[in-house]
C-alpha cells in the first residue's frame, strides 16, 4: 500500500448543457475565483465575457515581433545593398533612396516575424506544448471531448477551500463534483 | 443597446428621418449646387476657339470635383452589390445607407455634363482636339478615324491611330452614356427592391434572392463602369501614357472612402438620436475594419503601381511619376505616403479604437481629406502641362492662383452630393425594417 500523499489539483464539476455552464461560469466569475476554467467540446459564444476573461496581450507581442521583421529587413537590405556592395542598375540611386526595391522584403518578413511571433507566443502563453495535464486523472473527464460541460476550479486559488468550493460548485448546479488528484 | 434585440423593437413602419430635421442643411446645399452647376456650366460652354487660361484651369477643377464625388458614390453601389452578393447578414442594418450613398450615382451625371462640352475637352483631353483637327483638315471625312490620323503624320500620330479602336470620339461619348445608365438602372432597381420590401405586409425572402441574383451581375457592370470611367476621364488626360492598375487604384480609393462617408453618417444619424435599435459598437467595429482593409489595399495597389513603373522604367508609364515627382508634386507625393498609409494604419490598428465613435468621426473625416488630396494628386498636376501649353504655348507645372477654382468647383459639387444623400436618407426608412435578417444583424457580435 503506498503511502504517499497526493496533491490536490482541483474540483472538477459537470454541467447539463452549454447555456447551463454558460449561466454557472458567471456565478464562478463573480465569486472571485481566478485559477479555474470551463472544458467543452466546442466553442461557446460569450463565454470569454462570462469568465471574465481579459483581453490577451499577444497582440502587443506581435505588433513588436512585427516591428522586429520590418527593421530586420530593412537593415540587411540596406546594409548589403548600399553600404557593403551598391549595385547600379537602370540608373537606379545607390543610396537609401533605392527604398522602393527594398519594400517587398520588408513587407514579407514584417509579416513572416508576425508570424512566428503569433505561433509562439500563443503556445508560450497557454504553456504548450505539455505531455500531460492534472485533470487527466478523472474518469469523467473523458466526455469532455464528447457531450461533457466541465468546470474545473484549481486548489491554488487562494480563494480555494476543500468545503467551500465543493458547495458553491453544488449550489450552481454541478453535478458529479470530484476532487481530482495528481496521479503521482 | 445592451440587450439583445427582438423583433417587439423594431418599429412596425420603420424609422425616418423627417425632411423638416435637415430642411435648411437641404435647402442651402441645394441652391449653392444649383447655382454653381449653372453658373459653370455657362462660364465652362464659353467660345470653344478662344483659348483662355481661366476656363482651362476650371475645366480641370471642375473634373476633379465631379471624379471626387463620383468615386464616393460609386463605392456605394459597391458596397450594396458587395453586400447582396456575398449573402451577408452582419450589414443589413446598415445597407440602407450602402444604397442611400450609391443611389447618389445617377445624379452625379448631371454634375458630368459639363465634361461633354467640347470647349471643356479640348482643355482636358488633347486626344479629342487632335481627333477633331485632323477630321477636319481631311479630304474624306468619312475615312475610318484610324486612316485620318495616319494620313495626317503628326507627332503621335502613329500612336493614336493605333488607339483609335478605343479612344475615338463617338465610342467615348458612347461609353459615358452607357456607363450613367447601365449602372443607374442597377443601383436603382437592387434599392427599389429594398424600399419595396418596407411596405410590403408579407415580407419574405424573395426581395432579397433577386436582390442577390441581380447583385452577381451587377457587380461586373460597377467593376466596368468604374474602371473605364477613369480610364476615360483621367487616364484620357495624357494620351501617351497608360496604367494597367489604374481601375483597381481608383477602386481602392472609392471603396474607402465611401465606407468612410458611410461610418460618418451612421454616427451622424445616432447621435441625432436614429438607428439606435439597430446599430451599435458591433457595427462600429467591422465598419472600421473595412476602413482598415481598404486603407492597406489602397497602399498596396498604389505603391505596386510605382514599383512596377520603378523597375521596369517603360518611358510610356514612368511619365506618370515623373511629373509628379518634379518641384513641389514631389511634396505631395509624399503626404500621400504617409498621411493616406502609414498615419491610419498606425491609428486604425487597435481594434478598441475602431469603437469609440468620436475617434471614427475624425479619422473618417481624415481619410475623405487624404482622398481629396489623392484625387488632386491624380489629375491637377496635368493642368500645367496642357492648359499652358493651349493658352501661350508655355507648359508650366503650376498654373498660379488656379487652386481658388478647385476649391470653388469642390464646394459647388460636394454641396449637389450632400443635397441628394439628404434627399435619398429622408424619402426612405433609415433601416430595412422588415428584411428577415435585421435581427441577425442588430444582434451581431464579432
Amino acid at each position: 500500500m503506498s503511502t504517499t500523499v497526493k496533491r490536490v489539483y482541483g474540483y472538477l464539476a459537470e454541467f447539463e448543457s452549454a447555456s447551463k455552464l454558460y449561466k454557472a461560469a458567471e456565478k464562478v466569475r463573480d465569486a472571485g475565483f481566478e485559477k479555474w476554467d470551463c472544458h467543452s467540446s466546442y466553442p461557446i459564444h460569450g463565454l470569454d465575457a462570462a469568465m471574465g476573461i481579459k483581453r490577451s496581450i499577444l497582440p502587443y507581442f506581435v505588433f513588436f515581433g512585427g516591428l522586429t521583421g520590418f527593421l530586420t529587413a530593412l537593415t540587411l537590405a540596406y546594409v548589403t545593398q548600399v553600404e557593403i556592395y551598391p549595385t547600379v542598375v537602370q540608373g537606379k540611386p545607390a543610396n537609401f533612396f533605392t527604398v522602393p526595391a527594398f519594400f517587398p522584403i520588408m513587407f514579407e518578413l514584417t509579416v513572416l516575424f508576425s508570424g512566428f511571433t503569433t505561433l509562439f507566443g500563443l503556445l508560450g502563453l497557454m504553456q504548450l506544448p505539455r505531455l500531460n495535464h492534472p485533470l487527466f486523472a478523472s474518469k469523467q473527464f473523458a466526455r469532455v471531448t464528447d457531450d461533457g460541460f466541465f468546470i474545473s476550479i484549481e486548489a491554488r486559488d487562494p480563494k480555494f477551500s476543500a468545503e467551500g468550493t465543493k458547495s458553491l460548485l453544488a449550489e450552481i448546479g454541478g453535478a458529479n463534483i470530484e476532487l481530482v488528484e495528481d496521479e503521482n | 443597446m445592451g440587450h439583445r434585440v427582438t423583433s417587439a423593437d423594431i418599429p412596425v413602419n420603420g424609422e425616418q428621418l423627417p425632411k423638416s430635421k435637415v430642411q435648411i442643411v437641404m435647402f442651402f446645399t441645394g441652391a449653392i449646387a444649383l447655382l454653381g452647376l449653372i453658373t459653370s456650366a455657362i462660364f465652362l460652354w464659353g467660345n470653344p476657339e478662344k483659348a483662355s487660361e481661366l476656363k482651362g484651369n476650371y475645366s480641370f477643377s471642375w473634373l476633379f470635383a465631379v471624379f471626387y464625388f463620383f468615386t464616393i458614390a460609386l463605392g456605394g453601389c459597391f458596397w450594396t452589390l458587395l453586400h447582396n452578393v456575398s449573402n451577408s447578414g452582419w450589414g443589413t442594418s446598415i445597407r440602407r445607407l450602402m444604397e442611400n450613398v450609391g443611389f447618389v450615382f445617377p445624379f452625379i451625371f448631371v454634375f458630368a455634363i459639363p465634361l461633354l462640352f467640347p470647349s471643356v475637352q479640348a482643355y482636358l483631353f488633347e486626344w479629342m482636339t487632335e481627333h477633331r483637327d485632323a477630321i477636319s483638315e481631311a479630304s474624306d471625312k468619312s475615312a475610318p478615324i484610324k486612316d485620318i490620323l495616319n494620313e495626317r503624320g503628326h507627332q503621335h500620330d502613329g500612336l493614336l491611330a493605333n488607339k483609335a479602336w478605343y479612344m475615338n470620339l463617338e465610342f467615348w461619348h458612347g461609353r459615358f452614356l452607357v456607363f450613367f445608365l447601365g449602372l443607374s438602372f442597377v443601383i436603382w432597381k437592387l434599392r427599389k427592391l429594398s424600399v419595396d420590401q418596407d411596405t410590403c405586409t408579407s415580407p419574405g425572402t424573395t426581395r432579397l434572392f433577386k436582390a442577390r441574383a441581380m447583385s452577381s451581375w451587377g457587380i461586373a457592370v460597377f467593376a466596368v463602369t468604374l474602371t473605364f470611367i477613369a480610364v476615360d476621364w483621367v487616364m484620357g488626360l495624357d494620351y501617351t501614357w497608360f496604367s494597367t492598375m489604374w481601375g483597381v487604384y481608383v477602386f481602392a480609393g472609392s471603396a474607402l472612402n465611401s465606407m468612410a462617408v458611410i461610418v460618418i453618417v451612421s454616427i451622424l444619424l445616432r447621435k441625432a438620436g436614429y438607428l439606435k435599435k439597430v446599430v451599435g459598437p458591433e457595427h462600429d467595429h467591422l465598419m472600421g475594419k473595412l476602413m482598415f482593409a481598404f486603407t492597406i489595399f489602397w497602399a498596396y495597389i498604389s505603391f505596386s503601381q510605382f514599383f512596377l513603373y520603378w523597375y521596369a522604367n517603360v518611358t510610356e508609364e514612368t511619365r506618370y511619376f515623373i511629373l509628379r515627382n518634379t518641384e513641389n508634386w514631389n511634396i505631395l507625393s509624399y503626404v500621400l505616403v504617409f498621411g493616406h498609409f502609414g498615419a491610419p494604419f498606425l491609428l486604425l490598428l487597435r481594434s478598441d479604437v475602431k469603437k469609440k465613435n468620436i475617434f471614427m468621426l475624425i479619422m473618417a473625416v481624415y481619410l475623405l481629406g487624404m482622398h481629396f488630396l489623392d484625387v488632386y494628386h491624380m489629375i491637377i498636376p496635368e493642368r500645367g502641362p496642357s492648359v499652358g501649353n493651349i493658352v501661350n504655348h508655355d507648359p508650366k507645372l503650376w498654373m498660379p492662383g488656379a487652386w481658388i477654382g478647385d476649391i470653388i468647383a469642390f464646394i459647388i459639387v460636394g454641396c449637389g452630393f450632400v443635397f441628394f444623400l439628404l434627399r435619398n436618407l429622408t424619402s426612405v426608412s433609415l433601416y430595412p425594417h422588415r428584411d428577415p435578417r435585421i435581427l441577425e444583424s442588430a444582434n451581431v457580435h464579432n
